[in-house]
């Protein structure tokens, strides 16, 4: 019943264009994670839902109600802020029962309700304190209590991780995903870090410049990028792309050769491949050149070549010793390599 | 936020803003084309044993008739803009045109009040924001560097000037330069001239108004510029050290171009505040050598029998040209960036 | 915290500290000498003999019997009935301070929060009327005035003052309430409210530091006004200032000018304690228009 539909959503200012045809069904209980980077739009799309921004052309959707003209309160939405929004003149557990407050929920369910949430996200001890008074994690967790106090019929959250310290947002990350499982809320959530984006999706939207550039369950996205645009944001490190051209299956560039690919394409084309799927070799290699740097990681090693203007990675493991300069190889299988039009970008089907 | 919540909310306060700022504006513009009313004369023939006299005599009953049928007084068209106590256009292509030297032509034009007035409230505005702005960043360096413990009560002598009444302040500052008060006899035992008067000569006066002007706003742009330095950013000014920069190139190349920003804005409050000078004039008493264009709308609105409500709305017309051509580069600046950030 | 960056020559110090204290003379010292001479009679405040005596006071003691006289204040107060200015001037400046405050954070949220062209146009009509000499806008408020018989009363001229420190005041609410994170009330619409309520449990509870700032400088603008007051206003209804400088039309006569003096004195007071309380909001409150540009 919590169906979400976006359908050619767009958000215009003058001539800026902040959102462009965008065009989504979300279902029941999804988690959906809107991904990009700063300025893509992904924001402003979820601002949208919540009814912060008018929408200039399109509609929106929630279960068969369009909700384009309903004010945020009228839309039963909850949504978790960047930087929390919490009311710094009233309590922890004030501030989780404002939701209830002002949305006239009867007074007597108030105080079960709140502490039902206080329990879900673990601040029974901080209750009576000011949001002044807290760490940044416990603030976080206040913004998600007051979020699930009442049942929505849909979360959003905007970046909710991104002002917590590196091993905090890994914790609070899993408690959300927990957090999500139990209630079976549908859940729109954004943000630009693409591990966020792929621990916690059942389908990830990746956007730029206002754009959906793919749609896809996170291996999907990994797997299969779309255009070079996904490729090089998705995966840590990004994907490797070299631009060269393809000849009769057979891919050229400075340095690189990687034969057996479909001879179906021809011309300038761009090579995409991971570092994970490429070893060091000392012979029948593909790639043969100089390297250009070595950086211990801790479990493994990664060596960079220059290849065509661009650096390539891979890792190997952590014994691994060569000097900067020297000439080192590596084996590229044919079969794991993507192949994208260096002019638009877009992904060429291969077998 | 909607157009229509927008409005629920600034309603009140841009009903003000029209009602008592715009429309008044528009109602001067109205008022600046009228003229009083001419006075209607009534002759009346008294005759006695020596034969008839005429008599003229103003029938005041007429006059409050016609008072009350049109208020403004009598259209005059542009005429009260040309005339003498305005732009003077006669009388300056006059002064032109029969003066021998230059020296008789400031003197001639400074007898036209307007251009009299206008001269003072230019020249008061262009001297005094510079020397504000200058004297406040000095303060500001100085009281920098000074122990934190008495930061404190510096900053709160200094707000003085500022805070306190224009008019009090004037008449503070005149009492003490009078002949009599501290200043001025001080004054006179140092150039040992015991007829010295701050307020007899017109340049004295006008260097008093300035010193004045100087007094009553160097706290402010030295608060703004205090506040700046403590934000100037403790890296630049390491780095520069780092790089061998002497105390005053650090101050050179590091303090004041982060300062910059706000020295602009205060020479924009500055200019609008200084523009307006008025208080001062009457706390000086100093209209007879130094008159303010603000001066001459009060003078006007405070006339003996009647104000002169035409003459103040023509003068008031060109002051707020005045004020518009001050603002100018202002308000381009700023659309410049508006459109910059859309 | 010793910086190396901030160290500075003895000679430098001395030279800092001399200007200092020069600077501390220079604003501070005329309103201390007005202070105490305004328990002097005319002849030693202005003495021809002796500038000391202003500060001994010796023909204050031949008349009075005693270094310092209230004659002044007397005079002022009661004689030329300075207290009506007095308590004129404290409704003046309640009520405006009271209204501009009311208007002024309505109309600055709004304009913090809409992101539509016309409050560019806003606020730069509000930045030309701040720069209009109040003395114009008077000129064009007294014919009417007279003709809707208003002029003269007090209501007329708190309306007038409001209206005119409204510019300045949307100007600084606006700037600050930019400073209030946009979350806020935006969560609390999430929440459930309509705007007027996320501004009335989200907003007024945190904007109390910009409000009480914004409401210094109102203060100071009404209580300082000189000319709106001493042209809207009748002999029986003017407030202080105008009250002062009608005394000066009267300084021919031996004695009067200490009735002014001693006027004078007691409308710095107030400023002095207001300073005094409130010296920190009022130096954040001058820089934050500065901050924001």
């Amino acid at each position: 019943m919590a169906r979400l539909q976006l359908k050619n959503v767009n958000k215009r200012w003058g001539s800026f264009v902040g959102v462009e045809n965008f065009d989504l069904d979300i279902a029941d209980q999804e988690f959906l994670v809107l991904l990009g980077p700063s300025g893509c739009g992904k924001s402003t799309t979820m601002r949208m839902i919540a009814g912060l921004e008018d929408v200039t052309d399109g509609q929106i959707l929630l279960g068969d109600k369009v909700v384009n003209d309903l004010e945020p309160k009228d839309r039963d939405i909850s949504m978790v802020f960047q930087s929390y929004g919490l009311y710094p003149n009233l309590s922890v557990y004030e501030n989780i029962r404002f939701p209830l407050r002002v949305r006239k929920v009867p007074k007597d369910q108030h105080h079960d309700m709140v502490m039902k949430a206080i329990a879900m996200v673990e601040l029974e001890d901080f209750m009576d304190r000011r949001p002044a008074e807290l760490s940044g994690g416990q603030r976080q967790r206040v913004a998600l209590g007051r979020a699930i106090v009442r049942k929505p019929t849909v979360f959003l959250m905007d970046e909710p991780l991104s002002n917590l310290d590196a091993k905090l947002r890994v914790s609070t990350r899993a408690q959300i995903k927990n957090l999500q499982s139990k209630l079976k809320t549908t859940t729109v959530y954004v943000t630009h870090d693409q591990i966020e984006a792929m621990t916690l999706a059942d389908r990830v939207v990746v956007m730029n410049k206002g754009k959906i550039q793919q749609v896809g369950t996170p291996t999907d996205i990994y797997d299969n990028p779309a255009n070079t645009f996904v490729a090089s944001f998705i995966g840590s490190p990004a994907m490797n792309l070299v631009e060269g051209r393809l000849e009769d299956g057979v891919f050229s560039a400075d340095g690189i050769r990687v034969e057996g690919l479909p001879a179906s394409a021809s011309g300038n084309v761009t090579l995409g491949f991971r570092a994970e799927d490429a070893e060091i070799v000392e012979e029948e290699a593909q790639i043969s050149a100089p390297m250009y740097s070595i950086e211990l990681l801790g479990e493994a090693s990664m060596i960079t070549w220059r290849l065509a203007g661009s650096l390539v990675s891979i890792k190997t493991n952590k014994e691994y010793r060569a000097e900067i300069g020297e000439v080192v190889k590596a084996r590229i299988p044919a079969a794991i390599c993507h192949l994208f039009d260096t002019k638009t970008g877009e992904r060429i089907a291969h077998g | 936020m909607p157009h229509k919540t927008f409005m629920a909310f600034i309603w009140p306060s841009l009903l003000a803003m029209i009602l008592f700022i715009a429309l008044p504006i528009l109602s001067v513009g109205y008022q600046s084309l009228f003229i009083e009313h001419e006075q209607i004369v009534v002759v009346s023939e008294n005759c006695g044993p020596f034969g008839c006299t005429k008599e003229a005599s103003v029938d005041a009953e007429a006059m409050a008739e016609l008072r009350a049928e049109q208020p403004a007084g009598r259209f005059n068209g542009l005429d009260t803009y040309s005339n003498a106590s305005h732009l003077a256009f006669d009388e300056i292509g006059e002064i032109f045109a029969t003066s021998e030297n230059f020296g008789e032509i400031r003197n001639r034009i400074m007898n036209l009040p307007f251009y009299k007035a206008l001269i003072f409230t230019l020249a008061y505005t262009f001297i005094v924001t510079p020397l504000v702005i200058l004297l406040g960043f000095i303060i500001a360096i100085v009281v920098n560097s000074i122990p934190k413990l008495l930061k404190g009560p510096v900053i709160f002598f200094s707000l003085l000037p500022m805070l306190v009444t224009p008019l009090v302040g004037s008449l503070v500052l005149f009492w003490m330069i009078d002949s009599r008060g501290i200043i001025g006899a001080a004054l006179q035992t140092i150039f040992a001239d015991p007829s010295l008067s701050l307020k007899a000569s017109p340049a004295l006066t006008w260097v008093t108004l300035f010193v004045y002007g100087v007094w009553h706003s160097a706290p402010f742009a030295f608060v703004v510029f205090y506040a700046g330095l403590q934000t100037v950013p403790q890296d630049t000014l390491e780095s520069a050290m780092v790089d061998g920069a002497s105390r005053w190139e650090r101050v050179r190349f590091v303090t004041i171009p982060y300062l910059m920003p706000l020295a602009t804005f205060i020479a924009l409050m500055q200019l609008m505040d200084n523009f307006r000078v008025f208080e001062p004039i009457i706390g000086f008493s100093a209209a007879a050598s130094a008159t303010s264009l603000s001066y001459l709308i009060y003078n006007d609105l405070r006339a003996a029998e009647s104000p002169l409500f035409g003459s103040a709305a023509a003068t008031s017309m060109l002051t707020i040209v005045g004020v518009i051509i001050l603002l100018l580069p202002v308000l381009r600046r700023n659309w410049r960036e508006f459109n910059r950030k859309t | 915290m010793a910086n190396l960056a901030n160290r500075k020559p003895p000679s430098l110090v001395f030279v800092s500290t001399a200007f200092v204290l020069f600077w501390l003379v220079v604003a501070a010292f005329p309103f201390l000498w007005t202070m105490w001479g305004s328990f002097k009679v005319e002849g030693d405040f202005f003495s021809r003999a002796d500038w000391m005596n202003a500060i001994t006071g010796p023909v204050t003691q031949r008349q009075n019997g005693s270094a310092f006289t209230g004659a002044g204040y007397e005079g002022a107060w009661v004689q030329q009935e300075f207290w009506r200015a007095v308590i004129n001037t404290s409704i003046v400046v309640f009520f405006t301070v009271v209204i501009s405050l009311t208007l002024g954070t309505l109309g600055g949220y709004a304009l913090a929060r809409s992101g539509f062209k016309y409050t560019f146009w806003l606020l730069m009509a509000a930045l030309v009327f701040r720069a209009m000499p109040h003395v114009t806008l008077v000129s064009g408020y007294l014919l009417p005035f007279f003709e809707l018989n208003i002029w003269g009363y007090l209501p007329t001229t708190i309306i007038v003052l409001v209206a005119i420190n409204q510019p300045f005041t949307l100007w600084m609410l606006h700037s600050f309430f930019l400073s209030i994170p946009k979350d806020l009330d935006e969560a609390a619409m999430v929440d459930g409210c309509t705007r007027f309520q996320a501004f009335r449990l989200a907003i007024i509870p945190v904007m109390w530091p910009g409000v009480v700032t914004t409401g210094l400088f109102s203060f100071l603008l009404a209580y300082n006004d000189f000319t709106v007051t001493s042209m809207l206003l009748t002999q029986e209804n003017a407030t202080m200032i105008p009250k002062i400088n009608s005394f000066l039309g009267s300084t021919q006569e031996e004695g009067k000018v200490m009735y002014a003096v001693a006027a004078v004195v007691s409308a710095i007071v107030p400023l002095f304690v207001l300073i005094l309380f409130f010296q920190r909001q009022i130096v954040s409150g001058l820089t934050a228009g500065a901050v924001k540009g």
